[in-house]
């Protein structure tokens, strides 16, 4: 193995994991304000994935264009998801959580399969598989486009939480439910406004994996599990966290498979995941609750 | 008294129906209908359903009982624990995935019911001695062999990659590849196996890149093969060529990526333009029904159904009477002909022979084996 090719692991292993991270974000602050472990997180990226399509091949928006218009409508629809469904629930047993989030995650998967039958659907685009050469490295542009935009919104969404008041609010919801609404947070909105946040970002990184990757109903479940990896690694409920563990999933899974073989780069994964856990269980940036 | 006649009479009366009708028969369809597999196994269906309404307009009434195993062998072994004993059927056909196909073999003779394979490779299926399990597709030592003997026609490779799904399909295809190119004097210089459904191989690939083989051997299913390959371009990799096995590289929508699927080899189990009777017009019939091309998986499913129930029908139904008639009986028809051998170590194996397909200009052409072959093979590979 050359210099060359960990450099290229590297790269690639950088870009993958900022829209790992986005997954990773969203699931995150549903996790951090509501108390709510969300399993309908990886379906909520493939309603974002199914909107971009259809956005890309009926209206010929560009995939990375049509996130203008992706993370309003997923943030109405997580809106809605909490406010009908998840609301009932906070506070209540985790399994309860569990069972329902499961149970939408569910419905969304099989009614799209329905309307859309189960066939995978492929974006392309001129640049699903352009890349620059920079000194023998090549670079991919849909990979980078969408790891800029990540980071963007990632600036966005910690300018938002650390500097203005609702900002503020729901950080402080997060830090403790019943003293942020004694404080006169209106609580149910913050959760409302989580919500919606965790699913927008869930749909963005749909949209911006879409050009490189394909859609299809059952999408959805590989990325819930890397992004609850993410989450923990990272501490629950800390955005910094789920950049970060998102960004080290990425780069190990891409080094462990040019180093090792590319059917290690799981047991990598998780052997990091194992160890940091040991060391700090409640991850990289997380704060013991205890 | 007269009312025991008139029971004993109704009695006949509903057994009449059943036993007139001799051409009325049951049988199992396990396949995988959810899960992530279901794409693939929507063509399987799609073939089957094709057959038993083929078979309605030759007097065969097929009462289908279908089984979803989502592509889990212990889901796949109840499927058909309930097709033996509850629903009795004639004989199964299926499942589509080889470990699912694989588990219920294991069983079938236990249950003494005829299952017949439509399309699972794992070469293990076929030869455990089973007598009650058939397979008409080729085994998975067909996918790669065929395509290397191809490739010897066209120039002298070196040195070879492997990069393939963790699957069981894809492990025994590649193992089986191995020996072939072992005994061809091809040097193997790397071997990755990957996740289904990876999104990236970037890295992977860069490491292919810099090893610079001859040929790139790929299994993969659906779309991990479009992934592949648009990553492979992106990185630069440029083998003499790109050989494609699976279910991946033989989809209407790899063709449709022109940019990146020109020039892949790839073996398959059946095309539309073989010359193999009926083989064109279930296309053309497929294509008006289903709006898409037909896989060989639809293709696969159409002849196992057609050939287990028109066998079931007339044995009446008996599970052992049909599997004699399948031991023993020959068929010609969209996958050519068909007879279930025994040979080296194989059971009840039907020696399909498989066809290499070159993309071209934006079209599957038949270049191997020369007898069927429709344009001849563009050799070595370059990138659009």
């Amino acid at each position: 193995m050359t210099f060359n090719v960990l450099v290229q692991a590297i790269i690639s292993g950088i870009l993958v994991g900022g829209v790992y991270a986005l997954i990773g974000i969203g699931l995150t602050i549903i996790f951090g304000v509501m108390r709510v472990i969300n399993f309908a997180h990886g379906e909520l990226m493939m309603v974002g994935m199914y909107m971009t399509y259809f956005l890309f091949t009926l209206a010929g928006i560009d995939p990375f264009v049509s996130i203008v218009i992706t993370i309003p409508l997923m943030f109405i629809f997580g809106g809605i998801l909490q406010k009908v469904f998840i609301n009932r629930i906070i506070g209540t047993l985790p399994q309860n959580q569990i069972l329902l989030t499961i149970g939408l995650g569910l419905i969304m998967s099989n009614s799209i399969m329905l309307a859309f039958t189960s066939d995978y659907k492929i974006l392309t685009t001129s640049y699903s598989s352009a890349s620059v050469s920079i000194a023998g490295i090549s670079v991919s542009e849909p990979l980078t486009i969408s790891f800029l935009i990540t980071a963007v919104i990632t600036a966005v969404l910690y300018w938002f939480l650390m500097k203005t008041d609702m900002g503020q609010a729901m950080r402080a919801t997060s830090q403790d439910r019943e003293a942020a609404q004694l404080m006169g947070i209106n609580v149910q909105r913050m959760s409302i406004l989580a919500f919606g946040l965790g699913a927008s970002l869930a749909g963005t990184a749909g949209a911006l994996i879409s050009p490189t990757y394909y859609i299809f109903p059952q999408v959805g479940s590989a990325f819930t599990l890397k992004a609850f990896v993410i989450v923990v690694l990272g501490g629950m409920g800390s955005v910094i966290g789920a950049t970060l563990g998102g960004i080290i999933i990425g780069v190990v899974e891409s080094v462990g498979a040019v180093t090792i073989s590319s059917d290690w780069k799981d047991v990598l994964v998780f052997t990091i995941f194992l160890l940091v856990l040991l060391v700090k269980p409640s991850g990289l940036m997380g704060k013991s609750r205890m | 008294m007269l009312k025991k006649i008139a029971v004993a009479a109704t009695v006949l009366a509903l057994a009449i129906p059943g036993a007139a009708q001799a051409n009325k028969v049951k049988i199992g369809f396990i396949n995988t209908i959810t899960g992530a597999e279901a794409p693939i196994g929507e063509n399987l269906t799609n073939g089957a359903m094709m057959a038993v309404e083929d078979l309605k307009k030759k007097g065969i009434d097929v009462d289908l009982v279908k089984e979803d195993d989502t592509g889990k062998p212990e889901k796949a072994l109840s499927a058909f624990e309930k097709l033996a004993t509850r629903d009795n059927v004639a004989g199964v056909v299926g499942p589509y995935t080889s470990a699912c196909a694989n588990a219920v073999a294991s069983q079938a003779d236990k249950y003494k019911v005829p299952q017949l394979v439509p399309a699972a490779a794992k070469e293990e299926i076929t030869q455990k001695g089973y007598k009650y399990v058939f397979r008409l597709n080729a085994p998975a030592d067909v996918y790669s062999s065929v395509m290397m003997d191809a490739i010897l026609t066209l120039g002298k490779p070196q040195s070879i990659a492997y990069v393939y799904a963790n699957t069981d399909f894809g492990i025994s295809t590649v193992k089986t590849a191995q020996e072939y190119a072992k005994k061809l004097g091809i040097k193997e210089v790397a071997n990755e196996k990957y996740q289904k459904g990876a999104p990236d191989f970037r890295s992977t690939l860069s490491k292919i890149k810099s090893l610079n083989p001859d040929l790139i051997f790929m299994v993969s299913y659906e779309v991990d093969a479009i992934t592949l390959m648009r990553q492979s371009k992106e990185i630069g990799v440029t083998p003499k060529a790109f050989l494609g096995a699976g279910a991946g590289f033989t989809t209407a929508q790899f063709l449709a990526q022109k940019e990146i699927s020109n020039l892949v080899f790839s073996s398959s189990q059946w095309t539309d333009d073989v010359n193999w009777p009926g083989a064109a017009d279930f296309g053309k019939r497929y294509k008006a029904k289903f709006g898409k091309e037909p896989t060989y998986h639809a293709a696969c499913a159409y002849e196992a159904m057609r050939i287990m129930a028109e066998t079931a029908a007339a044995k009446g139904g008996d599970r052992d009477k049909t599997r004699d008639g399948l031991k023993s009986g020959s068929w010609k028809g969209i996958m050519g002909d068909v007879k279930f051998i025994d040979y080296e170590k194989f059971t009840n194996q039907n020696r399909h022979e498989m066809l290499v397909q070159q993309i071209q200009v934006g079209k599957y052409e038949t270049v191997f084996p020369s007898k069927y072959a429709t344009k001849k093979a563009i050799y070595p590979f370059a990138w659009k």
